[in-house]
């Protein structure tokens, strides 16, 4: 946790345009309290009063000289004067920076660096080297040994003052954006339970009113008129159409929970697809459009998860229907080469507008194109695609065809 | 078919027990008995000795499971299988275990759970 005296430092979150969050820390601390030597600094972001520095120097003047810079300051101090007796303190002291002198007897001050950061993690504090001129050779070593920074000795107060100013800022905004990514993951997470639950408590009513729907439809309650045949049937629609939607938002909560898990066996992906392109037919009549497929001479044997890739294989060829002009002819081609095997279908849709390309495979996105028949989208069915083709290891892309129209293609592995 | 026998339909949702029921009686002539929740299903089970049992997983007062237990108990030879949804595979797991004998989902299409009842009644009846 960060505690800052008495400087609210406000993280905020701005989500421009959906994409990448940016943050912005707004500080509305006072001007530090300027010490006796040092004129007050033009930026002053962050309150550093309190602050806690463990100075490791064997020589007693040094220690003295930077102890009365730093008190100034404000800044909590502790002294060590030797490598040993550093990593000792640094467990109870719990400093937010350490200066180090690099000749010190015993350990080095290279060797104390190394032994702090490997016993206490990239995150411990930030090490300053404390070196003669005579030194600045060996920093390249120090820095190596993971120091963060060097001070040279004489000592300029203001240059030691700024040095560490400014490595105690970039901690703090660090361990602010630690804290903050951690909320958001938590904030990710707590809303894919959500939805999952939600969607989930969701299925068992809907799967209901669509039976229902269909008992009425079938007169188990008695002959229907034409008028309510036609309610009945916009009932039916209306819930089946609400299920893809749950069962996407579904497919997304598990898939990001990490809960995708795939059950892999070794299946002809050219049989899948025909049976995939038969169902798919019976859909695409409606709109007086065919989806055509050449079943590949031989079997394309791949190690999958049958039920996910059918999934995938499934939203390609709706996609190219529900984009297609009615009347349209869609191509479905299954190929293999001698490590993978691929699926593609070609539709004559209007294609990917290119500056929405990078939205394709992306959660909630939709693109300007609508559907032609008026069909909805959930805008998950591409996300939840290259989510499944992944955990294949497989890839997936969508290129426009120069005679028009796009190409969707995924490629999948021989060996998992 | 013509299945003639007693079922007893346990789910604490009322829409869940009407489709079911409606999918039954598409399958024959079924007396069906209905309980609400695990207790009401131990009680009718008892007072009535269906030929099977048709048990949600998640129900309030005395749930599927803890009702499959004291069925069992009181019945070693009762036929019990659970009305589950996608979520609950774990306790499905749990539910085989404790003897159930098998389950159906009930978030799938009519023709889905016909089938799936079809098969639970053609095994009575080959097991009679």
């Amino acid at each position: 946790m960060i505690t800052l005296s008495d400087s609210p430092v406000v993280a905020r979150v701005a989500d421009r345009n959906g994409c990448d969050p940016k943050f912005r820390l707004r500080s509305e601390a006072s001007a530090p309290r300027c010490a006796a030597m040092v004129s007050q600094p033009t930026t002053a972001p962050f309150q550093l009063t309190g602050r806690k520095i463990l100075i490791v120097d064997d020589d007693r003047l040094n220690l003295r000289i930077l102890a009365g810079i730093l008190k100034g300051e404000g800044y909590a101090l502790a002294e060590a004067d030797s490598g040993e007796k550093a990593l000792d303190l640094y467990a109870s002291f719990r400093p937010d920076l350490v200066l180090l002198d690099v000749m010190l007897p015993g350990i080095d001050g290279f060797e104390t660096c190394r032994r702090l950061k490997r016993d206490h993690g990239p995150a411990s504090a930030p090490v300053i080297f404390i070196t003669a001129k005579s030194e600045s050779d060996d920093v390249v070593e120090g820095l190596g040994a993971g120091g963060a920074d060097y001070l040279p000795k004489p000592f300029k107060p203001k240059e030691v003052l700024a040095r560490i100013r400014s490595h105690l800022q970039n901690q703090i905004l660090s361990e602010q954006q630690k804290l903050l990514v951690d909320q958001l993951s938590k904030a990710n997470h707590a809303k894919n339970r959500f939805l999952g639950m939600a969607a989930h408590d969701l299925r068992n009513p809907l799967a209901s009113i669509r039976g229902l729907a269909e008992f009425l439809r079938e007169g188990t309650a008695g002959e229907l008129n034409p008028d309510q045949i036609d309610l009945i049937d916009t009932i039916h629609g209306a819930a089946t159409s609400m299920l893809v939607m749950v069962n996407e938002l579904l497919d997304v909560a598990t898939i990001e929970a990490g809960e995708l898990k795939l059950t892999i066996e070794t299946h002809n992906l050219g049989d899948l697809v025909a049976k995939c392109v038969s169902m798919i037919n019976r859909e695409a009549a409606k709109k007086k459009t065919h989806v055509v497929y050449e079943p590949p001479p031989e079997p394309v044997l791949l190690p999958m998860d049958q039920a996910k890739v059918k999934q995938v294989v499934d939203n390609l060829l709706s996609n190219a229907v529900k984009y297609s002009p009615p009347g349209s002819t869609i191509q479905a081609l299954v190929g293999r080469d001698p490590d993978r095997g691929s699926f593609a279908v070609r539709d004559q849709g209007p294609g990917i507008p290119e500056n929405e390309r990078d939205k394709l495979f992306k959660d909630f996105s939709r693109l300007s194109i609508k559907p032609t028949g008026g069909e909805k989208s959930t805008g998950l069915g591409l996300a939840i695609c290259r989510k499944i083709v992944d955990a294949h290891h497989g890839a997936i892309v969508a290129e426009n065809l120069p005679a028009g129209g796009c190409e969707f293609r995924f490629t999948l592995p021989t060996t998992q | 078919m013509n299945f003639n026998g007693k079922i007893l339909l346990v789910d604490d949702e009322v829409h869940i027990r009407k489709y079911v029921s409606l999918i039954l009686k598409q399958l024959g002539k079924p007396v069906i008995l209905e309980a609400a929740n695990g207790q009401e299903a131990v009680d009718a089970y008892k007072a009535n000795r269906p030929d099977f049992v048709l048990m949600d997983v998640n129900m309030p007062h005395l749930d599927g499971i803890e009702a499959l237990r004291q069925l069992k108990e009181f019945d070693p030879a009762c036929v019990v299988i659970m009305l589950t949804s996608l979520a609950n595979r774990d306790t499905v797991e749990r539910a085989l275990e404790l003897g159930a004998t098998s389950y159906i989902r009930k978030d799938t299409s009519k023709e889905e759970i016909s089938k799936a009842l079809t098969e639970i009644i053609d095994a009575r009846s080959d097991a009679e």
